[in-house]
């Protein structure tokens, strides 16, 4: 992209971000992350404890400063609640989704949605939260339905995908191992998107439009269910993790978490999508 | 958006990224006079790149019947419908290029396949235009007209695959020019295979993300053809590098053909990309259905092709397609043989312009029999 473009949008987005923290501030919606008991990861939706966490309706805009964009992105308010044990903060969203977007082909997306938080930032110099500005890091945790399918029900086969289909042999069947690598496509570079590791969601941070990149070490989990048209979405991460590309939590404190959803159903996907602007979020001590 | 120089619509046109031509550029000449569609192109791609999961519908390379083969479905009509009707009346392009024409909040005008519209990459197969009469007979040329269109990624020097990509994972290699997607990097968003209008850009969904011809670089960095040309057994490509036409030379086969002879022509020029694969038109389909689909210049390619063998030089060009495995970056005529010679000056091929013919006696004394052929 060269560079006027980039100053461009950064601008864009820049006053955009300015104007959508103040509706933010000014409406007082603190999602206000509750100290629980349970230990270990926050991955179950039906936890009793949640009842404590007050539920913030965040509304969720169109993308509209980088191109490609979607117009009528489906999603418009995303139901949020937040928790932490001292170690673990969890995330719990929810939203109604008439269809359950799990398959990806060709013409087929997946429903996905992402928390996003600061890394390293002051109050008063937040990065953009449209993903980021360069100098002003974020962390992005993106929940992903295909991958919640694989954990769940197994990896695809051709045969999921496509139940006539027949093929005679793949090169994986009758080539060792090193050799048939070059036959397997993104796999075989061990892209992050093509299948999940241990979790559903990807630890990714971000610094500007276009810039996503999945962390290598990855401690963020979760765990989505679909029931009745509703998406129930818990993602936890870490509080500390000593990795300086991760936000440090600390009971007590405050600070801002922002959030984006697609509709795969709707052909939402990378830039197409739904986001919202910063929520104030306060830890218990 | 920045303005770049397209030499093929003879104008500056809107571009998401500034240009940056490549030091050489890949590019491909199909004299589809000479194609049968026997498929070797399509099966020597497929078993060398793409036989893992997940390809299974997949053909970098591919060839398909005109005009209603279509792989996948519907590909040109389709955008060209898209695109609606355009001012080609001049060698300078007055429509819009996909570019120009990108609607509001994308980068290009393009739309999404089905996953259907790959499931049958052979149909429409040696159809021809209109209905046979009663009482119809051969004639030549013949009644009704189709043609075979082999197709690869054209490498295009302003790709809308690398336009529409949101996140720079598709990249023009600065040293050949061959359009690569990074297997690493790329998020399978598929915008690049909304963008590429010749939908040479597939989606893997076994892993997930987008795959492309990738030009056969290993072969071409060490000097080959790609495994499409040199399978070829109707000899019908010339792989190598292209010049613009300012910096054309006359001593390079494709320099020439294109440049100077100007009897191969670019693939939907008007859609704005520069596509680096180039056509010998068909010299017995309607030349308005080949105006639409090669651009300014189809007639005069046909007459100066129909001419080849009065044109020495353009003969001895022509005849290097499949004359070695080897890229041909220059040659030269020496009596009645046309030489193409490598990147250093070594000797690849040597082909006579004009086969000595031998006759052999009607009868075999030695087998006592009579021959059929004696040439």
């Amino acid at each position: 992209m060269n560079t006027s473009i980039k100053t461009l949008l950064f601008l864009a987005g820049a006053a955009m971000a300015m104007a959508l923290s103040a509706l933010a501030l000014s409406a007082e919606t603190t999602l206000n992350a509750v100290r629980i008991r349970y230990m270990g990861p926050i991955l179950d939706a039906n936890l009793p404890e949640w009842k404590k966490a007050r539920p913030v309706a965040v509304p969720m805009l169109p993308q509209m400063v980088a191109t490609p964009r979607h117009l009528n992105p489906v999603v418009r308010e995303l139901k949020v609640r937040a928790a932490h044990n001292g170690h673990w903060v969890g995330v719990l969203i929810e939203w109604k989704d008439p269809t359950q977007n799990d398959r990806i082909v060709l013409d087929q997306f997946g429903d996905m949605v992402a928390v996003e938080f600061p890394i390293g930032a002051g109050k008063d110099a937040l990065p953009n939260p449209m993903m980021g500005n360069p100098g002003g890091r974020v962390n992005i945790l993106q929940w992903r339905a295909a991958f919640q399918h694989d954990i769940d029900a197994g990896e695809p086969q051709l045969r999921d995908l496509y139940p006539n289909a027949m093929v005679d042999l793949y090169p994986d069947q009758v080539l060792r191992a090193t050799d048939a690598r070059p036959y397997t496509g993104a796999l075989g570079v061990d892209n992050p998107v093509s299948r999940p590791t241990a979790s559903p969601v990807l630890d990714q941070m971000a610094e500007g439009f276009g810039t996503m990149t999945v962390k290598p070490d990855q401690r963020a989990d979760g765990r989505g269910v679909w029931e009745k048209g509703v998406w129930r979405v818990v993602i936890t991460a870490p509080m500390a993790t000593g990795n300086p590309n991760s936000p440090h939590f600390i009971p007590g404190d405050k600070t801002v978490v922002a959030f984006a959803v697609w509709d795969g159903g709707n052909r939402e996907v990378g830039s197409r999508k739904a986001w919202s602007a910063w929520v104030p979020l306060a830890l218990a001590r | 958006m920045p303005k770049v120089y397209n030499w093929q619509i003879g104008r500056e046109m809107e571009y998401p990224y500034d240009g940056a031509r490549p030091q050489k550029q890949f590019a491909m000449i199909f004299d589809i006079n000479k194609c049968i569609a026997c498929q070797t192109c399509t099966v020597a791609c497929k078993t060398t790149w793409t036989a893992g999961r997940g390809q299974e519908a997949m053909f970098w390379n591919n060839v398909e019947t005109k005009p209603y083969g279509y792989y996948p479905l519907g590909w040109d009509v389709n955008i060209l419908s898209k695109l609606g009707v355009q001012d080609m009346s001049s060698p300078i392009y007055k429509g819009k290029t996909l570019f120009e024409a990108a609607p509001e909040g994308e980068r290009v005008l393009g739309y999404l396949p089905e996953d259907l519209d790959y499931a049958h990459p052979n149909i429409g197969e040696d159809d021809s235009t209109g209905l046979m009469a009663q009482g119809a007979f051969l004639q030549l040329p013949h009644m009704q007209w189709m043609f075979y269109l082999a197709r690869i990624c054209n490498h295009c020097t302003y790709a809308a695959c690398l336009g529409a990509c949101p996140r720079q994972s598709i990249y023009k290699r600065p040293e050949d020019g061959i359009v690569l997607l990074d297997q690493g990097r790329c998020r399978g968003y598929r915008e690049c295979v909304k963008g590429c209008p010749y939908k040479k850009v597939y989606f893997n969904p076994f892993t997930r993300v987008s795959e492309k011809c990738i030009g056969c670089y290993p072969a071409v960095e060490n000097g080959r053809q790609t495994q499409c040309t040199i399978t070829c057994i109707g000899k019908i490509r010339l792989q190598g590098f292209i010049k613009t036409p300012d910096k054309a030379r006359e001593d390079s086969p494709l320099d020439y053909i294109i440049h100077v002879a100007k009897i191969a022509l670019p693939l939907y020029p008007q859609l704005g990309l520069e596509p680096n694969t180039y056509y010998i038109p068909p010299v017995h389909v309607p030349p308005q259905y080949l105006r639409q689909m090669f651009g300014w210049g189809v007639e005069q390619a046909i007459a100066r092709y129909r001419q080849a063998k009065e044109d020495k030089k353009l003969l001895g060009a022509l005849l290097l397609f499949g004359a070695t495995s080897e890229i041909i970056h220059y040659y030269k005529l020496e009596g009645n043989y046309s030489i193409g010679y490598d990147e250093s000056g070594v000797e690849l091929a040597r082909v006579p312009l004009r086969e000595p013919i031998m006759l052999r006696p009607v009868y075999d004394d030695r087998h006592q029999t009579y021959r059929s052929n004696i040439t």
